[in-house]
């Protein structure tokens, strides 16, 4: 990883020198643990040694985008395979212009939940594992899709088995089995936003959740409130979830909601079929259920 | 001293909760927490009171995240009031740490003084008896003695545990802490106890200055630096234990209604966003200072202490690793050009 590291900083250095870039965005660490590595804007070459990629590197940096979509710096960016499909949702969004980015592509080996590092290190509940982060377990893209330039070594994916077994786990439960389910993890939602927030795939500029006038999702914190939130939310991230896991991995009180998330990635696959969200930029390529026609040939619109 | 024997604190705590609702730090599932003793499932759920912490504060108690106000019947153009909820039902904090006793301190500067009074607040406190649990070996995160924290004999506590081992000595400091004494009275017993020595603290905080030294800090160049990853998802807030903003609201089904408040967060734009639309904290960066300045900052002008209360959970659980202690540093080390 230092090699990686090394060269990520080369090229970023590299870049501010040829006046390619008017910022870099990456990861650092900011304070005396490894574990203190989180996203990072470098924004002159003198910042570019604060680059890191360590086995923390594991924020999607996609997400850093959204905050410059509306400016014109020229980005440099360093991503994973995840953040890398991150990359595409946001240019078929046009939420930013591939001639703005140039992107470093790094094959991922695999992370640490720098989160879970923290809590450990915390010291105020029982210690958690500290191998590779669960998401990473689960991932099916270790190799940028999207890049300009590479470094590293392609990786296999690292998930193993029945991608949705945990899916069909719950599909099999009963309805009211299933409601019970969601109840009793969704019941513990502090309604806190960090799901959304370091969501790639939530780049609208007002969310509905904000609004009101008129109000679309109450405020109470109650199971019923709070269901709608994650219905609505995750509804929304039908083909466009690019399975990079942050907002499970973030939430303080670890609602499972990658489940969410893979059902309906599992779902718009079967009624869709095609590439999955952020697999592949087509220049113009919309996701399903983002095209609206007048000639559609079901009737329900 | 008094000492509560730990083979006897299921007991104890059945006891308490024959006459209130018993909060007590606890592994719930996947959840950490104070939640009732009512709901601890033997088997399931895990005490833990030998714990640091836990990740929900136990604010929750005297200031649940959303609490109904009151009811509203319409009929044509009138509209009645037709009930109000102010709860004055007894509840105990069990197991609190002096950091999150500070935090009740702390809101009952806000909702109960300077001339004003939260009438909901007040009538769940008035009910409420702290039963906090002396803190002899801070962790690595813990800076509560840098906010004005003493963790071993916290103020504002109506009972205090010292951990001695196989029992809890049990200090009474107040009426109300007498009146939980009384309820214990054949369980609680008379021995020699040798409190333990307080560890030293692992982190080194120092804020002295530093809210003297923000008041020219407004427009300072590091809060772009600082606010740079943050995200602004509320979770600092919510786990905080001293962080105390609502929004109040209302719900409608036809002619039947309430009125409820709800945390709120000052790093959601929603929160400053006015009736006009206008938002005097719009940026990012904005409401990141905001939030450091209460605490920092304004809190101690007004009240004379910070609103931090050092018991490191937002810098575990922030997923951006903003840290405050590294703020706290950051400020003390500004040079500030006049």
């Amino acid at each position: 990883m230092k090699e990686i590291t090394k060269k990520i900083q080369e090229i970023a250095a590299r870049l501010f020198a040829e006046d390619k870039i008017d910022i870099f965005l990456a990861w650092a660490q900011q304070g005396e643990h490894e574990f203190h590595t989180n996203s990072y804007v470098a924004r002159s070459a003198e910042d570019v040694k604060n680059i890191v990629f360590n086995e923390y590197s594991i924020y999607n940096v996609s997400n850093s985008l959204l905050k410059f979509r509306d400016s014109q710096e020229r980005i440099g960016i360093a991503v994973k395979g995840c953040d890398s499909r991150g990359i595409v949702r946001l240019l078929e969004d046009l939420q930013i212009k591939r001639d703005r980015l140039y992107i470093v592509g790094i094959p991922c080996p695999g992370l640490k939940d720098p989160l879970a590092a923290a809590r450990n290190y915390g010291g105020f509940s029982r210690k958690e594992e500290e191998g590779l982060a669960w998401k990473c377990l689960d991932c099916i893209q270790p190799n940028p899709v999207i890049y300009d330039e590479l470094v590293g070594t392609e990786q296999t994916p690292r998930q193993q088995g029945d991608r949705f077994a945990k899916v069909k786990e719950l599909e099999q439960m009963s309805a009211d089995e299933r409601y019970k389910f969601w109840e009793d993890t969704i019941s513990s939602c502090i309604r806190c936003y960090a799901c959304r927030q370091v969501c790639v795939a939530c780049d609208c500029r007002t969310c509905i959740f904000d609004e009101m006038k008129p109000q679309w999702v109450g405020r109470e914190n109650s199971t019923s409130d709070n269901m709608m939130y994650h219905l609505v939310k995750h509804a929304h991230m039908a083909g466009r979830c690019i399975e990079c896991g942050e907002c499970e991995r973030v939430c303080p009180v670890n609602i499972p909601l990658m489940l969410l998330n893979k059902k309906l990635i599992q779902d718009v696959g079967l009624l869709y079929g095609g590439p999955e969200a952020g697999m592949q930029y087509v220049e113009g390529s919309k996701p399903p259920l983002s095209v609206y026609r007048e000639n559609d040939p079901d009737d329900f619109l | 001293m008094k000492v509560l024997s730990k083979d006897k604190l299921s007991t104890a705590l059945n006891k308490l909760s024959d006459s209130a609702e018993v909060f007590v730090p606890m592994q719930k599932g996947k959840q950490s927490g104070y939640f009732t003793w009512k709901s601890f499932e033997e088997g399931q759920d895990e005490l833990m009171l030998e714990a640091l912490n836990v990740y929900q504060s136990p604010k929750n108690a005297v200031f649940p995240q959303t609490e109904r106000i009151y009811g509203i019947a319409s009929q044509g153009v009138e509209v009645n009031i037709d009930k109000t909820y102010e709860d004055t039902s007894a509840n105990i904090i069990f197991g609190a740490r002096g950091c999150d006793v500070k935090g009740i301190m702390a809101m009952d500067l806000a909702f109960l003084t300077k001339g004003y009074e939260d009438s909901l607040y007040k009538a769940r406190r008035s009910a409420n008896t702290i039963i906090a649990n002396a803190c002899y070996e801070p962790g690595p995160n813990c800076f509560c003695n840098a906010m004005e924290v003493n963790c071993v004999e916290p103020a504002g506590a109506d009972v205090i545990l010292h951990d001695v081992g196989d029992g809890y000595g049990w200090e009474v400091k107040s009426d109300k802490g007498e009146a939980v004494t009384a309820l214990l009275a054949d369980i609680l017993e008379e021995k020699e106890v040798k409190l333990p020595a307080i560890k030293p603290f692992i982190q080194n905080v120092d804020y002295s200055g530093v809210a003297e030294k923000l008041k020219d800090m407004f427009d300072h160049p590091l809060w772009d630096k600082l606010a740079e990853p943050c995200v602004n998802c509320g979770m600092c807030t919510y786990v905080c234990p001293s962080c105390y903003c609502f929004d109040i609201q209302v719900k409608m089904w036809g002619e039947q209604g309430y009125r409820f408040r709800t945390w709120d967060s000052c790093m959601f734009e929603e929160y400053s966003r006015e009736a006009g639309g206008g938002n005097p904290r719009g940026a990012s960066k904005e409401r990141f200072r905001q939030r450091f300045l209460h605490k920092l900052q304004f809190f101690k002008e007004r009240y004379g202490t910070p609103l931090c209360t050092g018991c490191g959970r937002c810098m575990i659980v922030c997923p951006t690793d903003i840290n405050i202690v590294r703020i706290i540093d950051a400020v003390k080390e500004a040079e500030i050009n006049a």
